[in-house]
Order: C-alpha cells, then structure tokens, then sequence
C-alpha cells in the first residue's frame, strides 16, 4: 500500500484565500459551462487537452499546483505556464470571469516560492538586471536608430516613441521600428526616444508572475516618464500598450498613449499620411489578442490597411477580430519551448497561409517574432510584415 | 378640545412584563385632552372591545387611542370596534408599544417612558384627525384584454363566462399567439394547435367577447374602473363583412414573402391569414410588400379574383372608441435575436435554427408538413445538435436570467426529432437541465431512456460550418474531453425576451416593467399577476418567462382578480391619501413629476394641481416634495407631524433631566 499514490486531495482554504487575494477573485462566479476551453488556442491544438474549465473551481478548492509528487507537480506547474493570456475564454465566459487572472494569481504564488520555470526565471532576472527579458546591454538599447537622425525626447514634443525591446534589440523587429521612424519622420511628426534610458514596460514579467519585480519596474518607468515631461507615448507593441493604459495608472502614471495603428489610421483619415505607391498583394490581417480582445482595437488596423492602394485584403474566416487565435507568445509564451506538433503558432499560421495570402500584417512584435521564427521551419510561401513596414513601403 | 380615551392593553405578558401599565396609566390620565385612560389585559378580546364601546358612549368620547401591537395587526379590528358605538374609523388610532417598545426592550425603566411617549404623540395625531370616508368610485364592468395568446384567450374567457364584456386586441391578423406555432406540448405531447383551436373558435364565437385583430391600442386614459381608450384597426384592406375567407385571393396573388407564423421556414403571399385555423379567417394584405402599394396601383389580382368584391384597397385604419373597467396585459414573448451569437454564426448559417422555426419544421400543417429537413439543401438531418442557455444565464454579454422553459422544449425537441427521425442522432449540450414542473422531471427521464438522446454537459463555444457540414466545438465538463461534433442541423434553445412592442405600451399604460421590459407584478410572491398600477393585471410571458401551464393560471388569476373588482358596483379606496391646499398650491408641477402613481393633474382652468382619488396611494412622496406645503396627507397632515415630534422630543427631554 505503500507505495500507491494517495488520491485524495484535500481542500485548502488558506491556498484559496491566498489565490484570491494575488488576483483569482472571479473563482465562485463559474458555472462549469466550459466554453473557455473549447474557445482555448489549445483546443486548436488537437493531441493536446488543456483543461481550462478545471482552472476556478480548483482554485476554489485551493487545490492548485498542490500534488506532493514532484512529477505530477512540475506537470502542474506547467499546465499553470500553458496559458498565453490571450482572453479568448474571458471573451466568451458568460460571467466575465478571467482565467489568465486566476493562472496569473497561482504563477504569482510560484514565483514567491521560486517553483517556476527556469527559462522564466531568466527573463525576470534579465529584465529586472539590465531593463530587458534578452540580457542584452542597456548601453545598446537605441543602436536601432543609428543613423536615423531620431532625437531624444525631450518636453514639448508631441510623442515619446516607445518602440518596445524586441524591436529595440532583435534584428528582425528593429525594422519595425526604423520603418515606424520613417513614417513619423515623413509626416513631420515631432516625436523623440528615451534611447539608453528606456526600460522594459514589464508586461511579460507580471504575466509570469514576477509581481514585485513589475511593481519596481513600473514605478520606475513611471518616475522616467514624469521626470522627462512625457505626455503622451505611441508604442509599437500592444503589450506595452495594455500595460502602460490599463495597468500603469494604478501606480500613479498620468500620460497618454496611442499604438501605431491608431495614429497612422488617424493620419490617413486626416489627409496628413498619404500614400502614393502601390502594394499589390493580398495581405490577412492577424489581430494581436492584446490589441484586439483586451484592448477592442481591430478597425484601425484594417482602415490603414484597406487605404493602401493596390492591397487587397484578407480575413482568416471563423477567427478573425474577437474570434482570433493567438500566435502563442503571450504571458512568457514566447520563452516556452513545446513539441513541435504541440504549438499553436503552427495552427494559426496555417490558418493564415490557408487564406492565400502573400502577406501575413500583424501589428505586434511579439506575433512577428513567433511567425518569423515558425515559418523558417515550414515550407511555405508567405511572408510577414508589420503594418508600419508595410506603410512605410507605400510612401 | 376633542376628549380622548386611551386603552392601554396588557396583551398578556407581552407588554405588561417590560411595561409598567400602572404608571403608563397614571401618566397618561394627566396628559391635556385626555378624558379617560383604562388599561385590560387582552384589549382584542370581547371583554376588552365592549369596554372600549361603553367607554365612548359613556364619556362622549370623540377620539381614541389604543395603546397595543402593530396597527397592521388589529388597526382594522379597533377601528370596527369604535364604528359600532358611531365613532368614525379615522379617529381611532393605534400606539404601538408592543413592536416598537416592549418587545424590544428589556429593562421596564427604559421602556415605561418610552410607552408614555409613544401614547403621547399619538394623542397628539388623534387631536387633529378629521372623520374621514372611503372614496368611492363607479366600476364600468367590462375588460379590456391585450394580446390574443393563450394567456389573453384564458383571461378573455374567465371574463367572459362570468358574463362580462371583454375587449380583446391582438396585433397580428390572427388569434392564437405563439402556443399557435407549436407541435406538440411537453410533458405530455398533446398536440398544440388541436387543445388550442377550440379556445379560439370559443372566443370568436363568445357573445361577451369583441375581437379586435390587426389592431392596437392606440390611447388610453382614466383610471381603474373607467378607462377610455381608442384602439387602432389596421386596414387589412379586405371587407370582412363580404370576404368567406375562400383564400382564392392568396392562391393567386403573384408575391411570396417569408412566413412570420412559420418563423421565415415557410412562405405566405401578400395577401395572407398567418395559417389555416386562423381566427378571424379573413386574409390581410400586408401593404409593405403588396405590389398594389409598394408599385402604384399594378398588380390588383387579389381584387380581380375575388368574386364577392371584398377588397377594398382604399380602405383606412379605423380608430374605435370604448371604455373599460380593468386591463389585462397578456402581451406574450420573442426569441433573443439569434444574430446576437456571433460564436454560433446564428444568423447566418442556414442550418443554424432557433426553437421556433424547429417547432414550425415538426409541425405537421408547418411548411413541410411535419417532416424534418434542413434549409440549406433540403436534406434530412441525420444528426442535430441542440443546445440550451443560449442567450440566456449569461450576464455578462446576454441575459442574466434563467428563460424557465428552454429545457424543457429542448429535451422535447429532441424526442421528437428521434420520432420523426429515427435513425437520426439527438445530441443535447446543456449545462444544466430543469425541470421544475409536474412530471416535467419524468418527461426528461422518459426523453433520455427512450429516445437514446446523448446529453453533453457543456456550452460549446463555437459553431463552424465546414462544407456542408456544422461543427460544434465544445468540451464534456464531466469527463473533461473536447469535443468537436460534426452536425446536420443547429437547434438553439434560445432564450425568452418580451415581446418587441412591450416597452411601448407600458410607456403608454404608464406602469412598470423590470430592467429587461417584463411587466412587473405588484408583490413577487403575494400579487404575482397584479400591476402596482390599480385596474391593470399581468398574464403570461408578459411578466416573465413561463411555460404553458403556469400561463394558463396566471391568465385565470388575473381574470379572478379581475372580476374582484367588478364584483362591486364600486370599488372603494383608503381616504387617507393626499390634498390640496388650493390657496397655496402655485401650480408648480414637482408633485405630478413626483407622483409613482400618476394621481396627480393639473387642472389647466385653476392653474393649481389636483390629486385623482382612486389613483393616489397615500405613499406621501408629493407632500415631502411639495415646495409651499400645499399638499396634505389627511390625518397625517405637517402640524400633526410637528406636534407628535415636539412630544416625543420633550419627553426625551424630560427623561434626560430625570437621570
């Protein structure tokens, strides 16, 4: 008897309570309807089960990450990480409840016990060390902009640009930023960067949980902004976008903030930003779940979009706007590594090629980095571009 | 000075035990204006109710004050008391030391004072009460009932046979209401149209009953016992008193639209009744789609038909003046727009359907004569999927209530699907299933055991056609796997809303509705199927979701409450409401905006507001809204008011020098 595992597990209301007070307050409206896992990007997975209707009422029980079995919990754990924050189940749960809330109440209680995956860990260290969840140097941060003739920010300008750090450090993504420049610069738009002095919004870190290590950061930021004047920001991620608009303010931010998309689609139906060549291609527009869902923003994109000349563009039927798949990179999701037939970058990615396009326009740097990196592997004809780039093109 | 008596009573030890009576007593005798003061130890009783009569004929008393429980208890029992030795109700009150005093309390020093006080203010209330008498109106003993369901058929009839006048409109050309659409009724499977009909034909044939098709309440004004109101009859463009209803016309007319009655499943012309065993069976042509009048004057094949020369394309609406007693409100219910489920593509798949259209497809006199067959293609759905709470228990983008009956017509759906089609697969995605009726839960058991029907618990979360296929994704909550169903046919058991124009119309009857246009009853438990607005009475899905039972008795209910009141010739009404000082009142108009009853008027030729009699409930909002104290509450008027505070605030006073 021994040596059998002991099944029953018992309910803890101290872990619950705990749950509830880092987050998880939504566990006691579900109805076990389970519409958040059948509208889960893992349901789209189809050799993997991801159990996202089990996630409150397991809170509830205080049941979560609770097995006493090292294996069965590190299985635990990662089911905890699987999430990418995407909002679909919060999209369609009839009573608002937000898993990734409640995910992110356990992660947070994994972190404070240092029980969280180790690639993860690194990306907090990284970031809370050097401003940035790749270890690259601070001092390196603005060599995107090298040669471009683009000004620190200083007070009285209109925008503080706020390009995000893949597109500040990862080759691929500083072209976004450059083409972002050479937008801004076309249409004359006084605008600045904080360069070296820029640091990580966070976002990633308070997805995996790092909830103090955020805290420090934003509050850093925060001072940063209110130190260099910045009114408002335009920002190239919607990660930044979300947090800076909807999570900064609880630390006492007071700016502005705009993504590309809204600008330029605001410059394009004042006359300001013309566009004169043609871009003849079809292009599918993938809505970024965090531009999208969590910020309700799918139209500017697609005015930009349908205001090029010559473009002609596509929508992923049956998963477009609220209905979108996330590429996968979400909530540190861009840092896990699963089996290659277990991603669902892959599944999205085939959605998008389904539709013939020649141009995959995304409006995230996240979602750029994810479908860049898949696609090398698959042998498809598609490419993809951010809707700056593809802007910047048409100029 | 009016010469007051006071009864203190004992009731038993409730009030003796923390009370002490004798200095109650010896108090009270002292207090200016009081004649005579006595205390009994069960003042309710026989004893105690004869000594209060002898007392007021004895001492002329003209005022008097019983010191006991809860007036709500025994106010009326006192007031009868005093009526009997020729004392008017309105001068006897109650002191209620027994709720407010000795019941709450436990030390007799803190409660004897707090008694004297109560009986004090009171005394000071009974010295300035008026006799007062019931306001009495006339009852015109005939009804008005709007909407011609089930629930407004039921209520008709009650009516009806008790042998009063009934007025019944109906906005659509026909009768019967939604139970008309049905196939068969859960949970016994009768068939609905063959319980139905002879209602219907009873109705039209009623000598106490008017039918008004085609038609709506345009006006209404008045109040409870005497309603005028004008009615609406759309012109239908056929003269009844000529037309057969042979239904040549419709043979022949050249336009064929969607069928309303068979929820767009079927077609009708455009000159059309809704279905065969329409009441009246006279056809209407529907003027938006009429090429007549849509296309100046062409086609008129209808009129060229008919031999009996029934169409009348000039003819107008008609305005028809009545007046009426009571109203009963039977305005039925819709579905929740499908095109609301964007993750069910509803709306827009063909096969996607809501449980009204099933309904038309089982139906045998529906648009396929009762045999199953999906829109797309005509095909014969080998596999259904019906899902429940659609629309409905879901706060956060829908409705937050339960619809009551959705279950049950899903759960009945499905069996008769398997009826219909028996190689056919019923499979049924619920959350919940309820079944609170009688032998609602024996009909499910049934429905499962015989009908094989494969229940999935769960709320799938999209519909995707793939070819001409539907896939329902979804996961088994119980057994945690996911699920992706490919289907046939889509069978949403949407969720009940009121019907589109009720909001309307209780705009126009100025009564209530809750936050999503449910008409709302007077007490949730205690007057389910009374309006808070006397003279109007709530039947059916009008007032929330119900399934066919629970209409029919709400529909009787209402009709008895109906005959209530035109039991009497006239209806009499509590006189303690409010008036109008008319040479202070400055014609403001805050109190008309105030009243929740809609008693108050302006009377346009004083310039002063005035207060209807019958309609004014004494609630006192007006008289604390009222600027210049012109409004009144009688017998509870501001210097009543000020004298009982001054007592109570000097016998604090008093108390406090004591200590």
């Amino acid at each position: 008897m021994k040596d059998k595992k002991n099944l029953t597990t018992e309910i803890n209301p101290e872990i619950r309570d705990i749950l509830i007070e880092m987050g998880a307050e939504d566990i006691y409206k579900c109805y076990q309807c389970g519409k958040c896992t059948s509208v889960c990007p893992w349901f789209q997975v189809e050799i993997y089960d991801y159990p996202v209707f089990k996630f409150s009422l397991e809170t509830a029980l205080g049941v979560v990450a609770s097995s006493e079995d090292k294996k069965e919990l590190d299985k635990e754990i990662e089911l905890i990480y699987r999430c990418v924050g995407c909002e679909a189940c919060l999209e369609q749960c009839p009573h608002g409840i937000s898993t990734p809330n409640i995910l992110r109440a356990a992660r947070r209680l994994l972190v404070d016990f240092d029980s969280y995956p180790e690639t993860l860990k690194s990306t907090v260290q990284k970031t809370h060390n050097v401003g940035n969840p790749f270890g690259e140097h601070r001092e390196n941060r603005a060599d995107w902009a090298k040669g471009l003739n683009v000004l620190d920010y200083q007070q009285g300008m209109e925008f503080l640009y706020f390009p995000c750090c893949l597109p500040a450090y990862e080759t691929r993504n500083q072209k976004v930023a450059q083409a972002t420049v050479g937008v801004l610069q076309k249409c004359e738009v006084s605008f600045g960067i904080l360069g070296v002095k820029e640091t990580c919004c966070g976002e990633v870190i308070r997805r995996i949980g790092a909830e103090d290590i955020f805290k420090e950061v934003a509050k850093a930021n925060i001072k940063e902004f209110k130190d260099s004047g910045v009114k408002e920001v335009l920002v190239t991620s919607p990660h930044c976008f979300t947090t800076f608009k909807n999570e900064y303010p609880d630390f006492g931010a007071d700016f502005e903030v705009l993504h590309t998309t809204q600008y330029f689609s605001h410059l394009i139906d004042t006359g300001k930003l013309k566009l004169n060549k043609n871009f003849d291609k079809k292009v599918v527009y993938h809505d970024p779940c965090t531009l999208g869902r969590k910020n309700n923003i799918y139209e500017e994109p697609r005015n930009i979009l349908k205001n090029i000349p010559g473009l002609e563009l596509l929508e992923v039927e049956n998963f477009n706007r609220s209905l979108s798949l996330c590429c996968g990179a979400g909530s540190g999701g861009l840092w896990l590594e699963w089996e290659k037939d277990e991603r669902i970058v892959n599944v999205r990615l085939k959605q998008l090629t389904d539709t013939g396009a020649d141009i995959i326009a995304v409006a995230c740097p996240y979602c750029l980095q994810m479908f860049e990196e898949t696609l090398k592997s698959m042998d498809v004809n598609i490419k993809v571009m951010d809707i700056s780039e593809i802007i910047f093109e048409c100029l | 000075m009016k010469k007051i008596g006071v009864f203190v009573c004992h009731c038993g030890r409730n009030i003796s035990s923390t009370v002490n009576i004798d200095e109650v007593v010896e108090e009270i005798k002292k207090y200016p204006g009081v004649a005579l003061c006595t205390d009994y130890k069960y003042m309710c009783s026989d004893p105690g109710q004869d000594l209060i009569k002898k007392n007021i004929q004895d001492k002329k008393l003209d005022g008097i004050v019983i010191a006991a429980c809860s007036p709500s208890l025994h106010e009326l029992t006192f007031r009868n008391t005093a009526v009997k030795v020729g004392l008017n109700p309105y001068l006897t009150e109650i002191a209620n030391i027994r709720e407010q005093c000795s019941w709450v309390h436990s030390e007799i020093k803190e409660a004897t004072p707090k008694a004297i006080s109560i009986i004090e203010s009171i005394i000071e209330k009974t010295k300035l009460n008026e006799s007062l008498a019931p306001v009495k109106v006339k009852v015109n003993p005939k009804a008005l009932v709007i909407g011609g369901g089930i629930a407004g058929i039921q209520a008709s009839l009650d009516i009806a046979n008790s042998g009063h006048k009934v007025i019944l409109i109906e906005k659509s050309p026909s009768i019967g209401g939604r139970m008309a659409q049905l196939s068969e009724t859960f949970p016994t499977l009768d068939c609905s149209q063959c319980i139905l009909t002879p209602k219907m034909v009873e109705v039209s044939q009623h000598e106490n009953i008017s039918l008004f098709v085609y038609s709506e309440l345009e006006e209404i004004s008045g109040s409870v016992g005497n309603f005028k109101i004008k009615i609406r009859k759309k012109a239908s463009c056929v003269d009844n008193n000529k037309c057969t209803g042979c239904g040549v016309c419709s043979e022949k007319c050249p336009v064929s639209v969607d069928s309303e009655f068979d929820e767009g499943m079927g077609k009708r012309k455009a000159i059309y009744t809704p279905f065969p065993q329409a009441i009246p069976n006279k056809p209407v042509i529907d003027k938006e789609n009429c090429t007549y009048f849509s296309k100046d004057g062409k086609c008129g094949v209808c009129q060229i038909v008919c031999t009996l020369n029934a169409i009348d394309f000039d003819q107008k609406d008609e305005i028809v003046e009545e007046e009426v007693g009571a109203i009963v409100i039977a305005t039925g219910y819709e579905l929740y727009p499908m095109e609301n489920m964007i993750e069910y593509g509803a709306g827009e798949y063909p096969d996607v359907i809501n449980g009204l259209q099933f309904e038309r497809l089982l139906s045998a006199s529906g648009p396929t004569q009762g045999e199953i067959h999906r829109t797309s293609d005509n095909k014969i759905p080998k596999r259904i999927a019906f899902i429940s709470c659609v629309g409905s228990r879901d706060p956060e983008h829908h409705l937050p209530y339960c619809s009551k009956i959705c279950c049950m017509y899903m759960v009945k759906h499905a069996l008769l699907y398997k009826e219909h089609v028996p190689d056919g697969e019923a499979i049924v995605f619920s959350i919940d299933i309820r079944t609170s009726g009688k032998d609602y839960e024996e009909f499910l058991t049934r429905a499962k055991e015989e009908g094989n029907i494969l229940y999935i618990r769960g709320k799938p979360a999209r519909i995707i056609k793939q070819g001409n296929d539907l896939v329902v994704w979804c996961i088994n909550t119980l057994t945690g796997k996911q699920h992706r169903v490919k289907c046939d046919m889509v069978v949403l058991s949407m969720s009940m809303v009121p019907s589109s124009g009720a909001l309307d119309l209780a705009k126009a009857l100025r009564i209530h509705t809750n936050d999503f246009g449910f008409f709302t009853e007077a007490h949730p438990k205690l007057r389910p199927v009374e309006s808070l607005v006397p003279g109007f009475y709530l039947a059916g899905t009008a007032q929330g979701p119900k399934d066919i039972p629970d209409t029919v008795s709400q529909a009787s209910g209402a009709a008895a409450k109906v005959l209530t009141l035109f039991s009497s010739d006239e209806i009499s009404h509590s006189p303690i409401i409010a008036s109008v000082n008319e040479d202070l009142c400055s014609g403001c108009g805050i109190c008309i905006a105030t009243c929740p009853y809609d008693a108050r008027e302006m009377d346009e030729r004083k310039k002063i507001v005035s207060v209807n009699e019958i309609l004014c409930e004494g609630c006192g909002a007006c008289i604390s809204a009222c600027p210049s104290g012109a409004s009144q509450q009688k017998n509870l008027t501001d210097n009543q008011i000020d004298n009982m505070i001054s007592v109570l605030l000097h016998s604090n006073t008093k108390a406090l020098e004591r200590e």
